[in-house]
């Protein structure tokens, strides 16, 4: 068992998009924080009350809302975040098609929303309209009306469906 | 927002754990952290240590034992929600969003017992029973005297959920109606009811409610003005009028009590009408 003192520093490992980092944190600190400290400013704090999405990352294989998660819970954990989506220079499909149909005006919205697409779409490869809103409903935009992200989640599906 | 200072405590297995919080009864055990964090972050609490349960697999697990499902405290409600348990699998569909239900527990929920939870309304009407566990031993009570009040459970300082269990309803048909303000909200009103037909007569029903009273809500005159009927435009009437009476719902942001309590005898009828035509 380990006990660890509020002060105490805790030494956690993180493995994001593919590399290991280490770092020592405070057992109150929160995923997010940590993660945008290390350089990940693509994930977004837009509520801090684990209502918008905007902090979202894939981890160990499952969306989460990184707000609400401690960083100490997530030692030895794999994260994705919308910073390793793309390889080798090309941009995901899902990051393709959210440009292709315009499914963006501000953009504070969007790397958490291209993350919950990319688990919604890992778990169902081809999902109807409906199954698109249900899956996005963790997530809030302001701006766009939804409109254009259903469409970009769509157009992605199939072309990652097709193996593009 | 930054949760207050404290302490954590990672045991390596349950016994370590129980051991922990048994000599620090201001220590909270750290489920999926759904409700936990969110709490502590506006400093509604300030426990001394967290004690991380949530990566204890032993107490993450779906059996179905004979003829009674067996549900680890720390199953998750994605996991619930994927292993199509009549009834309780499409509540947990219905909790918050994805990402809730990917980090929130079975165990955690009942604990931290929101008054307007989804599970309660599925688990009174499977008139399911929690196992809970400590130094000592353990005990199981039923749901409907495990949830005391408003986030007030039987739970004593120093005892954990480790499973909750209830009979598979096999050969019944089921429901859970939730009216939400807008997708990933609490219920306004949840209603759960799990029902037998014979013929066209209702053999059996169970009828859960949430949302609308300090616990769940087993509505069982209601049920009894409906056992061995056929579902008519009258008996419906009749059932959710008396499911209603039982209602006492407080008025907040979500609807006044009044129109909470009509929405109890719409759900009701509705749960039952969805049930009989799956
Ligand atoms: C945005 C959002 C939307 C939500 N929407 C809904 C909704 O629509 N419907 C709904 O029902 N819920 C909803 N929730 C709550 C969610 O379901 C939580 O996951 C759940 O209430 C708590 O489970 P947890 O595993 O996260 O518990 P935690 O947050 O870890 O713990 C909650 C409390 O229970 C205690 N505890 C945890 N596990 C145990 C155990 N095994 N034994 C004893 N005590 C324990 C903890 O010490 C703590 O006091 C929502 C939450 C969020 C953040
Ligand atoms: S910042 Fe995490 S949900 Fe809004
Ligand atoms: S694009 Fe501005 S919040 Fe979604």
């Amino acid at each position: 068992m380990k006990v660890f003192e509020p002060d105490q520093k805790v030494k956690i490992r993180l493995k994001i998009n593919g590399k290991l980092y280490e770092t020592e944190v405070e057992p109150r600190r929160l995923l997010v924080h940590v993660l945008r400290d290390l350089g990940f400013t693509g994930v977004h704090i837009g509520c801090d009350t684990s209502n918008c999405g905007a902090c979202t990352v894939i981890m160990n294989g499952r969306s989460v809302k990184s707000c609400t998660v401690l960083a100490v819970e997530a030692d030895g954990a794999d994260i994705l975040t919308v910073e390793g989506l793309a390889s080798d220079g090309k941009l995901h499909p899902i990051q393709e098609a959210f440009w292709d149909k315009h499914a963006l005006q501000c953009g504070y919205c969007t790397p958490g929303m291209i993350m919950e697409a990319y688990w919604l779409l890992k778990e169902n490869p081809n999902p109807t309209e409906e199954e698109i809103r249900e899956g996005i409903s963790g997530n809030l935009c302001r701006c766009t009306g939804y409109q254009n992200i259903i469409e970009a989640i769509k157009e992605a599906a199939e072309k990652m469906r097709q193996g593009q | 927002m930054y949760p207050p200072k404290f302490g954590y405590v990672i045991p390596d297995n349950i016994k370590e754990a129980l051991e922990f919080l048994e000599s620090h009864e201001d220590a909270k055990v750290l489920a999926g952290g759904h409700s936990l964090i969110p709490m502590l972050k506006l400093r509604l609490l300030r426990p001394s240590y967290l004690v991380e349960i949530r990566r204890l697999s032993d107490l993450s697990y779906i059996k179905l034992d004979g003829d009674t499902y067996k549900i680890g405290a720390l199953t998750t409600h994605y996991d619930i929600s994927k292993a199509k348990i009549p009834l309780l699998s499409e509540t947990a569909s219905k909790i918050g969003d994805p990402q809730v239900r990917n980090m929130g527990t079975i165990g955690g929920s009942i604990s931290h017992a929101d008054p307007a939870a989804d599970y309660p309304a599925a688990l009174i009407a499977l008139d399911a029973q929690v196992k809970i566990i400590s130094t000592k031993g353990e005990r199981v009570v039923p749901i409907s005297s495990f949830i005391k009040d408003i986030f007030t459970t039987d739970l004593n300082p120093g005892e954990i959920v480790s499973e909750i269990q209830f009979k598979n309803l096999k050969d019944y048909k089921f429901s859970y109606q939730k009216l939400e303000r807008r997708a990933g909200d609490f219920a306004i009103v949840g209603v759960a009811v799990a029902l037998k037909m014979s013929g066209d007569v209702i053999d059996d029903i169970r009828i859960g409610l949430t949302a609308v009273g300090n616990g769940p809500i087993r509505p069982t005159k209601a049920e009894e003005a409906i056992k061995g009927k056929r579902p008519t435009d009258d008996v419906l009437d009749q059932v959710g009028e008396i499911a209603m009476s039982y209602a006492n719902p407080k008025a907040d942001i979500r609807g006044s009590a009044e129109y909470k309590k009509k929405m109890v005898k719409v759900l009701t009828k509705r749960a039952i009408l969805t049930a009989i035509q799956r």
